[in-house]
């Protein structure tokens, strides 16, 4: 892994010559122990997760990737702006990785933070091929800090990629534990009565979905740096000092709220770019994203990273301590949070019938009456404040309202919104776009298909956008789950309502029943995927591919090029 | 209107109790972070730069007893305080400021000045107006003429909400 500079004597003599790094990765065949189970997957020389990359704002690097597999692979640097031949994704950028050959990644680096790499190749980046990409600024950091460390999310299953959509194309629900049960049904009459019970079962049958598909697959193990909880990765730190935290969450389909118990932290960048720093005791880290924080130790004691998933079916555990060993408790997993009425209220052509009594336009649960309906017995134990009940308490205008998704800290404190996300430094003048492009992100749970606009990848037409526009895109969720979407090439500016202090993200979370915004200077020419960063929603066709028409000659996309051979994405 | 204007009439008493904080009441560890001064006793004169979201120097080195004429300058896009004080002050004064946060009196790269300015009654105001700090808006520049009389754990802070944490503090060091 150490860069080997091409550049050498010369550099000390031409000064102004670009650093140039040439680093080696191999794509291998790895064993994954996770505490709970050992199982084969995908690594990087040697080990999954990969190295971590460190790159350096400025620099050109040079990647070589050997495959050692006896199947097609590639590489894509998630976040990175590179040229469009260059962001490895099968069929679109280029043909992939052959057996056996090394392909050799070039591009220069033209930004700093926490970004990571994954193969974009079948169901490998599950099977493990991912890695961490910290890349240090040209200029001085804007933060204090004393010691870092990459913490990198993953939830490894035992099963392997293919034979999880195998068994989730045959029987959707096929990993989900946490569907109600006849049980339920019957402690819902004697709470509810039958018909308001009955009709609210028939809402949620006619959606095609069920109150518990916030997860559609559970029974994973949550590792963190590749260690499960019981294997518990610990980071040391000297009580006082200030230590950045780089969260990378890689998972294939799962969501973590994130805290520390006993410390404060302070989010100061977000998927890669600088964001003005929030405190915050917790945060909910959506597949894909990046989130940097920094915190403040002054005991010489133990404590736990706590990663519960969203929808409560697993966890990952670490510890940052002062000596190798030491470890604080461990939380118990909180109860699970259940859809409401509210998280599919942006499902189209519901038999509105059902729902006799319910208010769409505002699901405030204390006024409904239809709402009795809808199971009490399940939200024993949960915090009512959380829910945007009208009581005043915790809200999130990044969910439905009354949604029974919206997040809160576990120790009643402050939870990360993404409407906290500022831009630290602006990247783009604000300006206003010049058109808009609806995407519904579509699905239909019983069959296990997903797809935008109704229209799944293979059947879709591309997006075509031109060089210089800048693109307003608005995402409408119909579906009752939650779809980190990812733009590769270029930066999603996520409308928060800042104007100019909008961030910019490279994957945007659009939660069930809600409307997102966000912009794209459109400013790299090529072709680029654009999808669902749940790897069986897009695998299952919520995914495009989007064509950047005009700009620079000699960076157009040459299509013929690159079309077959790797084919799948 | 009633509650909020109850709520800024609170946070006016204990901005303008601050001031006192940082001399007096710092005490619990027996620190202190000095005392206001006049320019004309200041020996030396120290330029601190303000930028997103840290200090250019990140420490100093005073004596004990030296009165040191600051001349602080913001070269961000963000408002951003300097203020001296012990760790302990700086923890007090960021819950004040996540007040005025709260009420929109900084807002991201701006000040709200009617709101700083608005006479909350008693004389009191949000105008915070400490001689130990100063808030400045991009491009603004200020003095501090301050007095370090005795060694202490010393830092000067930005407590903008999330900046301290992030890492905009500099060290005192006493020769």
């Amino acid at each position: 892994m150490k860069p080997r500079f091409l550049t050498g004597l010369l550099s000390l003599l031409m000064p102004a010559m670009v650093l140039a790094g040439e680093y080696d990765l191999t794509v291998d065949r790895v064993k994954i122990d996770t505490g709970d189970f050992v199982k084969e997957g995908i690594g990087y020389n040697g080990a999954s997760p990969g190295p971590v990359m460190r790159f350096k704002e400025g620099e050109n690097v040079r990647i070589n990737v050997t495959n050692n597999l006896d199947e097609m692979t590639s590489i894509h640097w998630h976040g990175l702006i590179l040229p469009f031949n260059q962001d490895g994704v099968p069929g679109i950028s280029f043909p992939g990785i052959k057996p056996g050959e090394t392909f050799t990644y070039e591009f220069p680096i033209q930004q700093a933070g926490t970004y990571w790499f994954h193969s974009h190749s079948g169901f490998q980046e599950p099977d493990g091929a991912y890695g961490a990409i910290v890349i240090e600024p040209e200029g001085r950091e804007p933060f204090r800090y004393d010691r870092e460390y990459v913490v990198q999310l993953t939830d490894k299953h035992p099963h392997s990629g293919d034979r999880i959509m195998r068994n989730l194309k045959m029987m959707p629900d096929y990993y989900n534990r946490e569907q109600q049960t006849v049980g339920e049904f019957f402690s819902d009459v004697s709470e509810n009565g039958l018909m308001n019970t009955v009709r609210d079962r028939m809402a949620w049958g006619d959606m095609r979905m069920m109150k518990a598909d916030v997860e559609d697959l559970q029974g994973f193990t949550g590792l963190i740096n590749g260690k499960g909880p019981e294997q518990n990765w610990t980071g040391l730190f000297e009580p006082g000092e200030r230590i950045r935290l780089r969260f990378i969450n890689s998972s294939a389909m799962t969501y973590f709220d994130i805290r520390i118990p006993g410390l404060d932290m302070t989010v100061v960048q977000a998927d890669g770019n600088n964001v003005q720093p929030v405190n915050v005791d917790e945060f909910r880290i959506g597949v894909a994203e990046t989130y940097d924080v920094i915190v403040h130790p002054k005991d010489e004691q133990a404590y736990t990273i706590f990663a519960e998933s969203m929808g409560r079916s697993g966890y990952a555990r670490a510890t940052l301590a002062p000596e190798e060993g030491m470890e604080a408790a461990v939380p118990q997993l909180r109860d699970p949070a259940r859809l409401t009425m509210a998280d599919m209220s942006g499902m189209p052509g519901m038999d509105h019938g059902n729902m006799a009594g319910m208010d769409h336009g505002d699901m405030d649960m204390n006024s409904s009456e239809g709402m009795s309906g809808m199971d009490h017995s399940n939200m024993e134990g949960m915090d009512h404040g959380s829910m945007a009940m009208g009581k005043g308490g915790q809200s999130d205008p990044f969910y439905a309202k009354g949604s029974g998704l919206v997040p809160t800290a576990a120790n009643g404190g402050k939870f990360l919104s993404y409407a906290d996300l500022k831009a630290q430094d602006p990247l783009y003048e604000d300006r206003e776009p010049t058109r808009e492009i609806e995407l519904r992100l579509t699905g239909n749970m019983e069959r296990y298909t997903w797809s935008i606009n109704g229209v799944k990848y293979e059947d879709a037409d591309p997006i075509r956008l031109k060089y210089g526009e800048r693109v307003r895109f608005k995402f409408v969720n119909e579906t009752m789950m939650t779809h980190p979407m990812h733009l590769h090439g270029m930066w999603s500016i996520l409308d928060v309502g800042a104007d100019q202090w909008n961030p910019i993200k490279h994957t945007v979370s659009v939660q069930p029943g809600t409307t997102v915004y966000m912009e794209t200077e459109v400013d790299a020419p090529g072709q680029w995927a654009f999808h669902c960063h749940l790897s069986y929603h897009a695998a299952a066709g919520m995914f495009r591919k989007v064509i950047v028409e005009g700009g620079p000659e000699s960076t157009q996309a040459k299509t013929d090029v690159i079309a077959k051979d790797g084919g799948e994405v | 209107m009633n509650t909020s204007k109850f709520v800024v009439a609170g946070l006016a008493l204990s901005m303008s109790a601050g001031a006192f904080a940082a001399g007096a009441h710092g005490g619990g560890h027996g620190a202190s972070s000095g005392e206001p001064a006049k320019a004309s006793e200041a020996a030396r004169t120290i330029t601190v730069e303000m930028y997103d979201n840290y200090y250019e120097p990140e420490a100093i080195e005073v004596k004990p007893g030296e009165t040191v004429r600051f001349v602080v300058e913001n070269k961000g896009n963000l408002v951003h305080e300097f203020n001296i004080g012990t760790p302990d002050m700086h923890e007090a004064h960021q819950k004040e400021m996540m007040m005025m946060v709260e009420h929109g009196v900084i807002q991201g790269g701006k000040l709200n000045h009617d709101m700083m300015n608005m006479d909350m009654g008693n004389g009191h105001s949000m105008k915070h107006d400490d001689p130990n700090s100063v808030l400045l808006e991009p491009g603004q520049s200020k003095e501090v003429v301050w007095k370090f009389s005795d060694k202490g754990n010393i830092e000067f802070a930005c407590n903008v909400p999330g900046h301290y944490q992030a890492g905009m503090y500099g060290e005192v060091n006493f020769e």
